[in-house]
């Protein structure tokens, strides 16, 4: 069974007041406009129109083909474009070529120059543009320090380990100043401890160079912890755009709801919306579901309710009587050490998870497999999704 | 069973086969080198007397000398024929490299069964015997031959190239040029095309990313198709002798006319095994460019 | 020791034995032959098999050098072998040919003694060999080609092919020279006025030096390319043997009217050279070598022959055999006044032949 995803919101918190993009009077950085690429019949970006702004951690989120990473390489000017137009500080890319454009990419197989020593490599660049030798030098050293590998300066990239070559990549691409970082996939080769240590220090660096990073990745952790604002896209196609607390608390469709974070999506038929409230019947749930919502859904219509699993609360003895009440009993568990995921099986016959939190070490009534038990939960614990 | 696998035999293999076809060999033209002529059969001296037992041997070593060795480095033909040897061998090499690079850096551009074909039509000529590609040179290059029927087409003045030295660097080139290909095919269809896009993402222009990252990375085959073409083409003997003049002063020509017009088996084996010597320099750093390579490859 | 050194001296033989096996191979029935390329009629060999029922296994080579290098090892599986004059002496020095029983040659009383007195040189009393074919060194040229750039110059002379005001107006339309020092140094020695079978190097260098001034205007050193390119008229004259020079003017011929090539021996005289059949020491079936050496010492026989190579045999008797444009052709068969400035060559000392070679040496590469 999967494990329960566990966002760490505080991160983006640090930057609530962070907000270029409410600010209608800003400028963004890069603009896309209407940007359509096809290969061959395939339609990998389609009418994309997007905005990042200056000093922000923008994310493109999504599963792999749906266009993610050739967005970015437009942006590179790797790909040209076969309808609108994408600028940068106000200034059209059309017609320039990957070596004439402010923008520098960290390669998901990081590319580093196998017959080049990490300082040449991270010197490249700087070369490139004519850097004096001695400004090159002191910059490389920077850099160095930057990535924590000032002992390394020598070695070949075969000589070194893959979170080594990671930095390396980092810092061969931060060098030469760009405008705009793009990370592609930046931390898909490390593995799991080392990825979530680098998350947090990809966030710090961004931080301290004030530089604007676009960071292309799959993985819905990944974008929400580093992330001012992710985009996720689906099959050439961006579906939504906001904060990762936005994107994940309230998701404007079942496929968001779905791909960022665990959700239990229930089906129901609209009975009242008032305004403020709405209540569906389903066969989930026979007391029937109630979530607050502005909207004022057409009675009879098809609504999704999406719950994610910590927001369920489980009861071994019966709860007070009310909505958002089903009945079930336990058909599998996971235990995390953190949390402890339960998988519950209605009356209706579907399954619904649940996550506790494992407050205490001694538990006085541990659950087990086929307990009978109830699921609940608050009215503004769910999300009406009506796509 | 306990223990290592039992590999044995076939660890030996190698060896026995240098041991038989390399060492023993060249053990023989060694002994030969340290002889004297003799008009006898075989037309050589010493020979070892085996009925004399022991004795026999001793006198077989000390009849040896290093006489036929001095003689080489007294007679400036040996010193010639040597210098020139390297010479062709180093100027063919490096023509084959300004030809042969662009050919195995254009086939390692085209998509996947493209490059199938182009590596067939490399390999191609090998399914003719060597021999009769050289000769169709000859009929090529021969004063009433294909070459200078085409010019006189155009009212261009007639060439008159074989049997002069330029024959012998486009029979060098022509026969070698698929060894120059080949290995740098090797290294350049197995670049990352992410480098490239890396160097051009860091401001390099597509002639910069070629200068700075292509051909520095395919410097380990540059390497192997260099000595891979140098080395035979010192001792090469087919092609100067039927291409080139009469003048045309190589070590493979020098050795045959020591074997065959001076029957001088000794002189022979004396330039054979100081070639040879030559040589272990540029086949040494084959080997260790190889090593690299193979530690590079990780 | 010794004994371990025998054994492992007895099994490089063996395995040498079982290299040359292809060679050997074959029963009592069975006739083995190296001789030059084009050199027989094959007709000639089938009568012999439908006469005597030994089978023939015919291989050739091209040069003298390869087939002494090839005899002097040992172990060819070849009954008859055929070298030149000067290669003959070192043969019979070195022990690789067998003396010739001649009781088992019943036609030996055919052969022609004008002729057989040129062999004394390199073979007295005819010990060892049995003439096959026999002919001269002479200069083959295009007719057309040199009356255009020599008009009125009479062809008959070494002057042609050695002095370089001659050879200056010839070097664009090509000049050819044998290959073979042994062959050019005797004839230059004799052009020089001097012994052809000298064995005094100051000879030898003045060849040399004439040889050098003439270097320039040669464009190619090649003892059988010559027939080629004269036929073709990739050259205009070559230094050449009488039968190449006589067969690429057939070939000239039948290649249409374009080409016209003719022979001479220039009159200060030049070399007979002698191609004879030996029996090597170790040849696996004398006795039918034997068989053969007499089939072809019938006039009949050998008269096929050289109707068919265009080279003239020693066997007097077959001379009237002979057809008649080869019999009746002074370059064939050189007419009594010429035979008197013709010569013979021996074998040279080791030293003196490596001495001469290297002067041959520099004489091709300047070095």
């Amino acid at each position: 069974m999967s494990t329960s995803r566990r966002p760490r919101l505080n991160i983006g918190a640090v930057r609530s007041s962070f907000a270029p993009w409410a600010d209608p009077s800003l400028e963004p950085l890069v603009r896309f406009e209407g940007v359509t690429k096809r290969f061959g019949n395939e339609t990998a970006v389609n009418d994309v129109s997007l905005s990042i702004y200056e000093s922000e951690f923008f994310a493109l989120l999504g599963p792999s083909g749906c266009g993610k990473t050739t967005l970015m390489r437009l942006l590179a000017g790797f790909e040209t474009p076969d309808a609108g137009r994408i600028t940068l500080a106000g200034e059209d890319l059309a017609g320039r070529s990957p070596h004439q454009r402010p923008v520098n990419m960290m390669f998901q197989s990081y590319a580093l120059f196998p017959h080049l020593s990490v300082e040449q490599n991270i010197a490249f660049g700087l070369k490139q543009q004519g850097t004096p030798k001695g400004q090159i030098a002191d910059r490389v050293t920077e850099m160095l320090a930057l990535v924590r590998l000032e002992g390394l300066a020598r070695r070949k990239p075969h000589q070194l380990s893959g979170g080594q070559r990671q930095r390396v990549a980092l810092a061969r691409a931060i060098a030469p100043n760009p405008k705009m970082l793009l990370l592609d996939e930046p931390l898909a080769a490390l593995d799991k401890k080392l990825r979530e240590e680098t998350q947090f220090e990809l966030i710090a660096l961004q931080q301290r160079l004030g530089m604007t990073f676009l960071i292309v990745t799959h993985d819905q952790e990944e974008a929400m912890v580093t992330a001012d604002r992710i985009a996720v896209m689906r099959e050439g196609h961006i579906v939504q755009i906001g904060r990762p607390a936005e994107v994940y608390e309230t998701p404007n469709s079942r496929y968001v709801a779905d791909f960022i974070g665990d959700v239990n999506l229930f089906e129901g038929a609209v009975t009242a919306a008032d305004g403020k409230r709405v209540t569906l019947a389903t066969p989930d749930c026979p007391v029937g579901f109630e979530a607050l919502e502005d909207d004022r859904l057409a009675v009879g219509s098809t609504a999704w309710l999406g719950v994610r699993p910590e927001k369920i609360q489980l009861h071994l003895d019966p709860p007070k009587e009310g909505p958002n009440r089903m009945a079930g009993k336990v058909a599998d568990y996971g235990y995390l050490g953190d949390w402890t995921t339960y998988v519950v099986e209605l009356e209706s016959g579907r399954t619904v998870r649940a996550a506790r939190a494992n407050a205490s070490r001694l538990v006085a009534r541990p659950i087990a497999c086929d307990d009978l038990c109830w699921l609940t939960f608050a009215p503004d614990a769910a999300v009406v999704l009506t796509r | 069973m306990k223990g290592r696998p039992r590999t044995g035999l076939a660890a030996l293999a190698p060896f026995l086969w240098l041991g038989v076809f390399f060492l023993f060999p060249f053990l023989l033209v060694a002994k030969l080198s340290l002889s004297d002529t003799a008009l006898a059969m075989p037309p050589y001296a010493p020979r070892v007397d085996w009925s004399a037992g022991w004795a026999g041997v001793r006198a077989f070593f000390a009849a040896l000398d290093f006489e036929t060795y001095a003689r080489l480095t007294r007679d400036s033909l040996y010193i010639a024929s040597y210098l020139s040897s390297l010479m062709f061998a180093a100027v063919a090499t490096g023509i084959l490299l300004v030809i042969g690079y662009p050919i195995a850096y254009g086939m390692s551009r085209f998509a996947a069964s493209t490059r199938q074909a182009l590596l067939m039509a490399v390999i191609l000529p090998f399914w003719t015997s060597f021999l009769i590609r050289v000769y169709a040179w000859i009929a090529v290059l021969k004063p009433e031959g294909l070459l200078n029927t085409f010019l006189s087409q155009f009212g261009l003045p007639e060439l008159n190239l074989l049997n002069t030295d330029t024959a012998v660097y486009i029979g060098l080139v022509y026969a070698y040029l698929p060894f120059m290909v080949l290995p740098l095919y090797a290294v350049l269809e197995k670049q990352d095309q992410s480098l490239l896009e890396a160097a051009a993402d860091l401001g390099c222009t597509r002639t910069q990313a070629f200068w700075r990252v292509t051909f520095p990375l395919s410097l380990p085959g540059v390497g192997a198709g260099a000595l891979l073409c140098f080395i035979p083409m010192v001792g090469e003997f087919v092609i100067p002798d039927l291409l080139g003049g009469s003048g045309t002063l190589m070590l493979g020509k020098t050795i045959w006319t020591e074997f065959f017009a001076n029957r001088d088996w000794p002189a022979a084996s004396a330039v054979a095994i100081a070639m040879l010597a030559t040589l272990v320099i540029p086949i040494v750093l084959y080997q260790r460019q190889q090593t690299k390579m193979i530690e590079a490859g990780r | 020791m010794a004994d371990w050194g025998k054994r492992l001296g007895t099994a490089a033989v063996g395995m040498m034995a079982l290299v040359l096996a292809s060679c050997g191979q074959g029963g009592p029935g069975t006739l083995h032959i190296y001789n030059w390329s084009d050199y027989i009629d094959p007709a000639i060999l089938k009568d012999f098999t439908k006469e005597t029922g030994v089978k023939v296994v015919y291989d050739t080579f091209d040069s003298n050098e390869v087939l002494e290098t090839k005899v002097l090892q040992g172990n060819t599986g070849y009954d008859l072998v055929v070298p030149s004059n000067h290669n003959v002496p070192r043969y019979i020095t070195a022990g690789a040919i067998q003396p010739l029983d001649k009781s088992k040659l019943t036609g030996l009383s055919n052969l022609w003694p004008d002729i057989m007195a040129y062999m004394e040189p390199f073979d007295p009393g005819a010990k060892y060999s049995v003439p096959y074919m026999w002919g001269t060194i002479g200069i083959g040229y295009n007719k057309d080609a040199i009356a255009k750039r020599l008009p009125g110059v009479t062809i008959d002379s070494w002057d042609i092919v050695f002095k370089p005001e001659n050879l200056a107006k010839l070097k664009d339309c090509g000049v050819y020279w044998l290959d073979a020092s042994e062959d050019m140094y005797a004839v230059a020695l004799n052009y020089l006025g001097k012994n052809p079978n000298s064995t005094a190097l100051e000879d030898y260098q003045a060849a040399t030096e004439m040889f050098l001034k003439a270097r320039p205007y040669i464009r190619k050193f090649h003892s059988s390319e010559s027939i080629e390119a004269l036929a073709n008229g990739d050259i205009c004259i070559a230094v050449g043997y009488s039968g190449d020079m006589l067969q690429a003017k057939s070939r000239a011929a039948e290649a249409g009217d374009k080409v016209h090539l003719d022979y001479v021996v220039p009159k200060e005289g030049s070399q007979v050279w002698f191609d004879v059949f030996t029996i090597p020491k170790d040849a696996p079936n004398p006795a039918a070598a034997y068989k053969f050496l007499d089939y072809m010492l019938r006039p009949e026989v050998i008269a096929r022959a050289s109707t068919f190579t265009e080279y003239a045999n020693a066997n007097k008797a077959a001379t009237a055999l002979v057809a008649p444009d080869v019999r009746d052709n002074p370059n064939v068969y050189p007419t009594p006044d010429q035979l008197l400035t013709l010569f013979v060559t021996s074998s040279k000392a080791q030293p003196l032949l490596r001495d001469v070679n290297r002067q041959w040496t520099r004489v091709q590469t300047g070095q």
